[in-house]
């Protein structure tokens, strides 16, 4: 294989691996905190990208400065769900022994809700962005980086640099952190749980808004186009490590890779099986993921 | 006068148990509908809620009972009519005994995907279903052609019109399919009333209850479960192949879909996991509200019927956790006990 | 432990069913009704609701003209179904339409996994269907009676475009040697690349590159890779509106020549959405077969066909496209049949039908020369268009037939670094 087209695709794969990474942090978030699995997760994405669509479509905003207002709508939105919706289940498991899969099937009903709601309002017709300035292409070596998916990428390393630091560090972090731990002793502790549920939920729901903004200069956006980026997000947090912020990255940057490389010789078709039959794989064998606690 | 339950007293009328009195009498009213009411569009309707109501209580047979949560289902029902289409028409077989073979074969898939994959918890089991599921699906949909057996891939199979012939598993008037699918839900239902009351039922609700408190006991979940799960297999596939018969027309999107698998699941939850009567009651339930809501609005919403199903799955885990069938059960207990207390 | 009574579920059911079922339309007086069975919400919803704003708008304007004059000025009454682009809801939505509202004749559905069953329904029950949009062979190959098509079948899609690219290359004496083909992975893409890998052997190309795409991907960057790597001289395409906006946009990105140019089989490129959501630049030149003459409006002075264009765009908020002239034409060939029959008898309409031979008006807004249907029901006069964006707009090139004047195609199509504006 011409030793060019590898290198080609190994950069392709890295910067869009990075993006699934960044797209699936809060995916990660939320399951190693509120043992949620949020199945809902790209229906916030597409959410995040019709509003990032609408503020350059109706107020003229660069979607990259729409994140001024995907990040704190998405996280009202996202501690809106968490309390309403989610928190009457996590505290009813306490007095009855409900069926664990219900948070799932609970986020299951919220994402045939979004999806639809989202197809009603907004019609089927694909939307798209346009920017009408044009970033030039950094060189790396004789391959040319796409500009927008490598902003991409490295706010997908940065943010989930900066989240772990600040859960690691700030108060609010050790809290979150210490209630993923244990429920149960975080409350006798002190620390208000639904609280912190829903923040953490919220911050889920703001990277997602942020990545949103950031995707929407290149996504062509429809109501199905959460569904795509919900099944990779699974894969890669899997493959990374369930609750592992940095696992998330490198989860995304390994799956890019893989479907890069493996589509240069067998059909991209392929390929996806190949994605998917990893991630039972990494279930199977090693649960915990790459970087994972178990 | 049943001292072999040991759950609460059969209620009893003329010495039969009035619980299969009552679904003797409704099956028997159901039976009888096509014979008093000429009109296709609803018997077709009936077959899809009674296909619909069947495919529920084979995941049901299993998930409701293990405590599990597979959303891969659908990839039985894909085996089972894929089989026996392809043997009709490759082999010449009748469907009868094709969907004998689409059963086995999927029983055996599902022992194979089971047995690494029920060790998995919760959450994890079900994304594992569904990417098997998807792997199944997508396979199909790229393989024009498997060892010479065309597979046509996404084009789907065509079921090639051989009339009116029993042999051939086709019909001209859709009353025979409506008898067939009835059939096929009474014996999955008893089917399943039997499993409940059997050993295998007892393991199962031991290792949904505790598994580790069950292998305490000496309960070895695996037999069970995969047995559990082979029987829901081997259902499903017939189901799948029933469909195949009925729209004489099968494909990988729809019939080893995930929407197919949701689908099944839903409609259990909704009325009831864990119970006979409930994946009927979910069909009945949810079939209905999409009907309606394409039927009435038209083009005009679309998407609503989806919606309406999301916002019954949210209330009913937020509220009927164990399933329309509850409140309902609880009514009927209500009136039965006061014309029970009676001299 | 007492189960639910299921006498009662079963009577609640019922009523429940039957409510919800037995509810439509008041049937108005002297009225034909016609049955369209349409994908309005799922995957093909923008393709369905197209379809469904040119059927209303011709059968408004039937009915302003004075409705079907051999019928005592009988108005037409459409009524829609949603297939949800489903097999078996298209199916049950059939039933409906024949049984339940007792439409005269049925059309639609567009998707081809959904026509070719439904349509076998509207055969047992007898009633004439006339099919838009799908493509699938086989379904005017059955010795059907009551299934007619106006629109193209897959083999006449596939032929075409190698046919545009054999005219061009006999006008100008260049002709491309190697052909990739990108296509979705399910159906549509799957037929026409297969059809498209028959024609080209016969005709000399060299098929560089197979490649399959699953449906919805968030990045072309591998089989742009891949396409790069096979250098082939032209790429056929086939895929629907959000695959090919990234497909296009990524090849523009990456300045991808392909010096015989980008020919898409329509899917995405017959899309105004699609449009909408690319600058020019990067569907600058490329060829598109569509079902429909796309400058039609610019070279016919008829009054009908504009107002037609004009209430379309009234009820989508966008102009025509192949869907919503197929749509309306459908109509006027059913308005055409029923003027000849006298009688809203399904019979008596499919035989009407079976004879029919449209030279003009109305119907033709397709931009096809005749609509006359062979013993299978196929409208062996139905042919798509090939047009090429040049200056902004898509210009039809072929067939000749159909090509103004002052049309010029521009072949081989120049690099991105000799286009204006890079």
């Amino acid at each position: 294989m011409d030793p060019l087209i590898l290198s080609f695709a190994v950069v392709n794969g890295v910067l869009l691996g990075g993006i699934y990474g960044g797209v699936a942090l809060g995916l990660s978030l939320i399951f190693g905190v509120l043992r949620v699995v949020n199945f809902a997760h790209g229906s916030f994405l597409m959410l995040s990208l019709y509003i990032a669509f609408w503020c350059w479509s109706l107020l003229g905003l660069d979607p990259y400065l729409s994140v001024i207002v995907t990040v704190p709508a998405m996280f009202a939105l996202g501690y809106f769900v968490q309390s309403v919706i989610i928190s009457p289940l996590i505290r009813r498991e306490r007095a009855l022994v409900v069926e664990p899969l219900s948070a799932l099937l609970l986020t299951a009903g919220v994402f045939l809700v979004l999806d639809n709601l989202a197809l009603m309002a907004f019609g089927p017709n694909v939307r798209a962005v346009q920017a009408d300035y044009y970033l030039p292409s950094p060189m790396l070596g004789s391959i040319p980086l796409n500009p927008q998916r490598l902003i991409g990428a490295l706010a997908a390393v940065l943010v989930a640099l900066g989240l772990s630091w600040w859960l690691r560090r700030s108060h609010m972090g050790r809290a979150i952190r210490a209630t993923a731990q244990n429920r149960d002793a975080a409350a006798l502790s002190g620390i208000n749980v639904p609280f912190v549920y829903a923040v953490t939920f919220g911050i889920g729901c703001a990277v997602l808004g942020l990545f949103g903004s950031l995707i929407a200069p290149f996504m062509p956006i429809s109501p199905s186009i959460g569904v795509a980026f919900g099944i990779k997000s699974f894969i890669v947090v899997v493959l990374g490590g369930l609750g592992s912020i940095p696992g998330c990255i490198v989860g995304g940057m390994v799956i890019g890779v893989f479907e890069a490389v493996a589509s240069q010789h067998i059909t991209a078709t392929s390929a996806a099986i190949g994605s998917l039959g990893l991630f039972i794989l990494i279930l199977l064998v090693r649960p915990q993921g790459i970087m994972g606690r178990a | 006068m049943n001292t072999r339950s040991i759950t609460a007293p059969q209620r009893s009328v003329a010495g039969l148990p009035m619980g299969a009195l009552a679904a003797g009498l409704g099956f028997g009213c159901v039976a009888l509908i096509p014979l008093l009411m000429d009109d296709p569009f609803l018997i077709h309707s009936l077959i899809m809620v009674l296909f619909f109501a069947y495919m529920a209580s084979a995941w049901n047979f299993l998930c409701g009972y293990v405590g599990q949560l597979s959303l891969g289902h659908a990839m039985f029902s894909g085996v089972g009519g894929y089989v026996s289409v392809l043997m009709f028409t490759q082999l010449g077989l009748s469907p009868w005994i094709g969907m004998l073979f689409g059963g086995l074969l999927a029983a055996a898939l599902s022992v194979l995907i089971g047995y690494p994959t029920f060790r998995l918890k919760g959450p994890y089991f079900t994304l594992t279903t569904i990417a098997f599921a998807e792997i199944v699906r997508i396979w199909v949909e790229n393989t024009n052609d498997f060892i010479g057996v065309p597979l046509k891939g996404a084009e789907g199979l065509v079921v090639p019109a051989a009339g009116d012939s029993l042999w051939a598993f086709q019909f001209s008037s859709k009353t025979p399919y409506f008898y067939i699918i009835l059939v096929m839900l009474v014996l999955v239902m008893l089917a399943t009333r039997l499993m409940e009351r059997s050993k295998l039922g007892y393991c199962l609700k031991a290792v949904r209850g505790d598994r580790d408190a069950a292998e305490a006991l000496g309960i070895n979940p695996t037999p069970s479960t995969l047995t559990a799960l082979a029987i829901s297999a081997f259902m499903t596939a017939l189901g799948g192949s029933f469909y195949a018969q009925f729209f004489r027309y099968i494909n990988p999107e729809r019939n080893m879909g995930l929407e197919l698998s949701i689908d099944m699941a839903v409609m259990t939850i909704i009325g009831g996991q864990g119970t006979v009567a409930g994946p009927l009651l979910g069909a009945l339930i949810l079939t209905p509200i999409s009907e309606m809501a394409r039927g009435h609005l038209g083009g005009g919403l679309p998407g609503l019927h989806l919606v309406v199903y999301g916002l019954v799955l949210m209330a009913c885990v937020l509220y009927f956790p164990k399933g329309a069938i509850a409140p309902l059960g609880r009514l009927v207990r209500r009136l039965t006990d006061r014309r029970g207390s009676r001299p | 432990m007492a189960k639910p009574s299921r006498n009662r579920i079963a009577l609640l059911a019922s009523t429940m069913l039957f409510g919800g079922l037995a509810a439509g339309p008041v049937l108005a007086q002297g009225a034909v009704k016609i049955g369209c069975a349409l994908p309005l919400s799922g995957g093909s919803a923008t393709v369905g609701n197209q379809t469904r704003a040119g059927a209303l708008a011709a059968a408004e304007q039937i009915n302003a003209a004075g409705g079907i004059k051999a019928l005592n000025g009988a108005k037409l009454e459409v009524v829609f179904g949603d297939t949800q682009s489903k097999a078996d809801i298209g199916v049950t939505e059939t039933e409906r339409l024949v049984t339940r509202e007792n439409v005269v004749a049925l059309c639609g559905a567009f998707n081809s996994a959904v026509t070719f069953p439904a349509t076998e329904v509207a055969e047992r029950y007898k009633t004439p269907w006339i099919v838009v949009g799908a493509v699938k062979d086989e379904i005017t190959e059955r010795n059907y009676k009551y299934v007619f098509r106006i629109n193209n079948k897959a083999t006449y899609d596939a032929r075409e475009q190698l046919d545009a690219l054999d005219l061009l290359a006999k006008e100008t004496g260049k002709k491309p040697k190697t052909v990739a083909m990108l296509y979705e992975g399910s159906d549509w893409g799957r037929s026409h690349a297969s059809n498209v890998k028959r024609f080209a052997k016969e005709r000399g190309y060299d098929i560089v590159l197979d490649e399959a795409a699953p449906p919805n991907q968030v990045d072309f960057s591998n089989q742009l890779l891949k396409i790069r790597g096979a250098r082939p001289d032209a790429v056929i395409v086939a895929l629907y509106t959000p695959d090919h906006l990234l497909f296009s946009r990524q090849l523009m990105e990456q300045r991808l020549d392909v010096p015989f140019g980008i020919h898409s089989v329509g899917g995405g490129t017959e899309d105004p959405a699609f449009y909408k959501g690319l600058p020019q630049r990067a569907v600058d030149y490329v060829f598109v077969q569509e079902d429909w003459q796309i400058d039609k409006l610019q070279q016919t002075d008829d009054k009908t066909i504009r107002a037609i264009a004009d209430r379309t765009k009234e009820i989508l908020g966008y102009g025509m496209s192949a869907y919503a002239a197929q749509g309306a034409s459908a109509m006027y060939v059913l308005a055409d049949a029923l003027e000849r029959s006298g009688s809203a008898d399904r019979e008596k309409l499919r035989d009407a039908i079976a004879r029919s031979d449209i030279l003009s008006g109305p119907a033709l807004i397709t931009g096809y020369g005749r609509i006359k249907f062979d013993e299978q029901g196929q409208n062996t006069y139905a042919h798509g268009v090939i047009s090429q964006n040049l200056n902004g707009q898509r210009r039809t090139i072929w067939p000749t037939e159909n090509r103004a004047p002052d049309t010029k195609p521009v072949w081989p199509v120049p690099a991105w670094s000799e286009r204006k504006g890079s």
